[in-house]
């Protein structure tokens, strides 16, 4: 009764309840999954523990580790630079440093170790040019280190795009004082600037970890046993629910930690990106630090883009009078279409969550919207087939037969990747200080009129980056897009993937090349879009 | 706000015109092969005989479970896998029914048939064992037994555990020798490893053309494949393996072998269809085109293998009931975690 009475005394009832509801249904796969084969039986936790765990946490922590490492390395460094100093190809670096988000990891790994094998064309060159030399380049490449690199190569953007935008919003009210105090850029850079964006780095880091902890391509290529391996084979190779059950288990009870973290560092550095004072003008860095910037500006694009891009390019033209071009247009058409409308609706709910979150003021519906970014924690397959369970199980849905429609195919995909959608919303929302809201409220605006009137406006620059992150996300779409696909559909992902696997890296490469491209000209145009509007507030 | 409404409402009409596949002259397949040969084999099917092909590409485990889950609603009318194993754990669950076929039967090898009927072999491949010509003298090599002895240590390679093909091997063993034998030879067997598994089968005839190992476990297929790379480096480190097939001796069990196959689904909506396109792919055309496109034993006898494939010689196939590869995999996955098998 008490409940009840309190919700009809709430100020923001409907949307509160509304959101609720949308996120119900968007976590019923899950709460089916569990509800449905979750028993504890102890001989499967006895087996998982004496055998398995201590290897897959050992491994899941290790790659999350260095991946995050490289990615921060990778992220941070050109952000800031590109932020802050004037020097030679500036804007070219800022929309260069984006570009690796448009390979997906799989084929980032793929790429590579078939670049650097040992038939490959790097140790085929020296063998048979330097056969002294080439001794030296014959080594294992399959190794979990190298995996974390090639992880951090192409998730980088996450850090890199979250904290290029916290550190040009950065006023220079704060820089300026802190060069009066006498702080060298240096420590600038480290004591003032990276406090200041830490949530904005953490949540752009916290995607990565998330990538990392969905990524089964290329971590089972690699033979590196995470959390995720474990749950296809527990679940697929034994048909045992339970020992894969308890993984999930364990892996959201991480992604939990790692949420409980980022709000720590939020509640520690409540501050707003103040709203009068100018951004800061570039500076012309000093002589000796040009080699810093060119080089670590450099080596993210060149190692995460370029070299990828121009071996499935040369592949792609030595294969060119074997391509299947009306295959090819079929395949952009079908990525393209369930991309976009994914996304429109991916951004819809989340911002809706977002601002019940923020109307409200309600622990409930800040609990509500974080639950429903665990979608993006969980292997794309077991959402899949927490979908089918669904779908076919309750009768009631039964009698649509949708399992295999474009539906239930986009369904899934809009509860994986809310959280990518909702990252960057977030944390444009949150600098806004909460004057505005009050301001509008005081004028009479109700809070539909707000959203439209206030919030759409000031954060179409988190809108637009939201769509470019969850566009080309779904555009690298594999798991879920391979079990729950319609008759006679393929993606661009889904048939590079099928000739990767079957190591026939040349026909693939035409198709990876169009996932390379299609992203690559998203996030261009879009990248361009964000700086004229930095350039503008 | 209202704009981005209509737009919405208006893609969801623009879906709900998608196609249902009509149920008249068509077939469903669930399918774990996707290579190119498949396409060309249904596309000369439908030519033939005007029956369209739709088609469904998923690892065999997920597609079991998309199976079961549809029950009667299913679409699928054939279920087709690279492996005896999971086409018995599909029967295993009531997932498919007989198949009755004169044309059929007459097509396939009867040592490849399901001995309950309820599958057929497209073609079939065996786990040998590869070993570089320069360092390893190939009187040495007996069996996969002998794999695990003391003089091969750190010189094996092979891919990891997780894989199907080495789950399917290591039941063929508990199924000839029991668990216990089993288990002491992948005990034996990880201490050997020349590294931790990773790659797939031809990353460990590389690793043996770069030094990194002398032995691997592999499906003989890939050699054939390597041998035809356009990729010269690949024809050379194919060159310098040489194919051995084990357990020839004559008490042993003959090399393992498994087969890429088709299951009929138990509720069928095109059984007739389906039928007709099983005959196809095992009648002597498409037959020589599988095994001159993938390097794979045809499952129809009157088909000789590639010219390659030839080469390596006739041997002696392992003779079990392919059956047990299913019935032994989750013992096989128990084993390998405890004997730490990656």
């Amino acid at each position: 009764m008490e409940i009840i009475k309190k919700i009809v005394q709430l100020e923001h009832k409907r949307w509160v309840i509304g959101s609720s509801l949308i996120a119900l249904i968007l976590l019923l796969p899950v709460i089916f999954l569990f509800t449905n084969i979750f028993e504890i039986e102890q001989s499967s936790f006895v087996y998982l523990w004496k055998n398995l765990l201590l290897d897959y946490s050992f491994n899941t922590f290790y790659l999350i580790s260095i991946t995050s490492f490289f990615a921060l390395l990778f992220g941070i460094f050109p952000a800031w630079y590109v932020s802050n100093y004037k020097f030679k190809f500036r804007v070219f670096y800022d929309i260069a440093l984006f570009l690796p988000l448009a390979i997906p990891t799989y084929i980032m790994a793929f790429t590579y170790s078939d670049l650097l094998s040992y038939t490959g064309p790097l140790q085929s060159f020296f063998r048979n040019n330097y056969p002294d030399f080439s001794q030296i380049l014959n080594n294992d490449y399959l190794q979990i280190e190298i995996l974390g690199i090639l992880l951090g190569l192409a998730l980088y953007p996450y850090v890199y795009t979250a904290s290029r935008v916290s550190f040009s919003l950065i006023g220079s009210t704060y820089i300026n004082m802190s060069k009066n105090l006498g702080l060298s850029s240096t420590k600038l850079f480290f004591k003032v600037i990276i406090p200041l964006s830490k949530p904005a780095i953490f949540s752009g880091l916290f995607l990565v970890i998330m990538e990392v902890l969905n990524e089964y391509g290329a971590v089972k290529y690699f033979g590196v046993n995470t959390y995720t391996t474990g749950i296809f084979r527990a679940w697929f190779s034994m048909g045992n629910e339970n020992t894969a059950i308890q993984l999930a288990c364990l892996l959201i009870f991480v992604v939990f930690i790692i949420l409980f973290i980022e709000k720590l560092s939020h509640k520690k550095s409540k501050f707003y990106y103040s709203t009068n004072s100018k951004i800061e003008k570039l500076s012309t860095p000093a002589k000796n630090k040009y080699i810093y910037i060119y080089t670590l500006c450099s080596l993210p694009f060149i190692l995460g883009f370029l070299i990828p891009f121009f071996y499935i390019l040369k592949n792609s033209i030595n294969n060119i009078k074997n391509i299947d071009f009306s295959r090819l247009l079929e395949l952009c058409i079908n990525s393209l279409q369930v991309s976009t409308i994914s996304t429109v609706l991916i951004i819809i709910i989340a911002l809706l969550f977002l601002y019940v979150e923020k109307i409200s003021k309600l622990k409930f519906s800040t609990f509500i919207s974080q639950v429903t970014s665990l979608g993006y924690v969980i292997p794309g397959a077991v959402i899949g087939l927490g979908v089918i369970l669904l779908f076919t199980k309750i009768t009631m849905f039964n009698s649509f037969s949708l399992i295999g429609s474009f539906y239930v195919l986009i369904y899934a995909y809009v509860f994986r990747f809310l959280a990518v959608g909702k990252s960057p919303i977030k944390s444009s929302l949150e600098k806004q200080p909460e004057s505005f809201d009050d301001t509008a409220k005081t004028l009479g605006l109700g809070p539909f009129k707000i959203l439209q009137k206030i919030h759409f406006p000031i954060n179409r620059l988190a809108l637009i980056t939201a769509f470019i992150v969850t566009f080309v996300d779904l555009l690298k779409e594999l798991p879920i897009t391979l079990i729950l696909r319609p008759f006679n559909f393929d993606t661009l992902a889904t048939q590079t993937y099928e000739f990767a696997i079957e190591e026939m890296m040349v026909e693939s490469s035409s198709y990876s090349l169009a996932i390379i491209l299609i992203g690559s000209v998203m996030l261009i145009f879009l990248k361009y879009i964000i700086n004229k509007q930095i350039n503008a507030s | 706000m209202k704009r981005i409404l209509v737009f919405i409402s208006a893609f969801l009409i623009l879906f709900s015109c998608d196609e249902t596949p009509n149920k008249s002259n068509e077939i469903n397949l669930y399918s774990q092969r996707h290579y190119k040969v498949d396409e060309q084999q249904y596309e000369a099917f439908e030519k033939q005989t005007g029956i369209k092909v739709n088609v469904v590409k998923a690892n065999a485990d997920e597609l079991i479970e998309r199976l079961k889950n549809e029950g009667k609603n299913s679409p699928a009318d054939l279920f087709i896998t690279v492996d005896a194993g999971k086409l018995q754990k599909a029967k295993d669950l009531d997932l498919l029914q007989k198949i009755s076929s004169p044309i059929i039967n007459q097509n396939i090898d009867a040592d490849l048939k399901d001995v309950n009927g309820y599958w057929i072999p497209i073609t079939y491949r065996a786990r040998i064992i590869v070993y570089s010509k320069d360092r390893v003298n190939v009187e040495e090599l007996s069996t996969y037994d002998n794999l695990s002895n003391e003089k091969w240590r750190n010189k094996v390679l092979v891919r990891s555990s997780s894989n199907a093909y080495n789950q399917a091997l290591l039941s063929s063993i508990i199924a000839n020798e029991g668990e216990e034998s089993a288990s002491n030879w992948a005990n034996q067997l990880v201490k050997n490893f020349a590294r931790d598994p990773k790659g797939n089968d031809r990353d460990q005839v590389k690793a043996i053309a770069a030094g990194q190992g002398d032995l691997a476990i592999v499906n003989s297929y890939y050699i054939g494949l390597l041998l035809s790379s356009e990729n010269e480096e690949e024809i050379k480190a194919g060159n310098s393996v040489g194919v051995f097939f084990p357990n020839q001796g004559p008490d042993e069990s003959g090399s393992h072998i498994n087969v890429s196959g088709i299951g009929l689904a138990k509720n069928a909506p095109n059984k007739e269809n389906a039928i007709k396109l099983m005959e196809f792919l095992t009648s002597e055309s498409a037959q020589k085109t599988y095994t001159n496109t993938s390097y794979e034993y045809p499952a129809n006898p009157n088909v000789e293998p590639n010219e390659i494939v030839k080469n390596w010689g006739a041997f002696k196939k392992d003779v079990l009931d392919l059956n047990q590869l299913g019935v032994f995999r989750n013992k096989a996955i128990e084993i390998f975690d405890k004997s730490d098998w990656k």
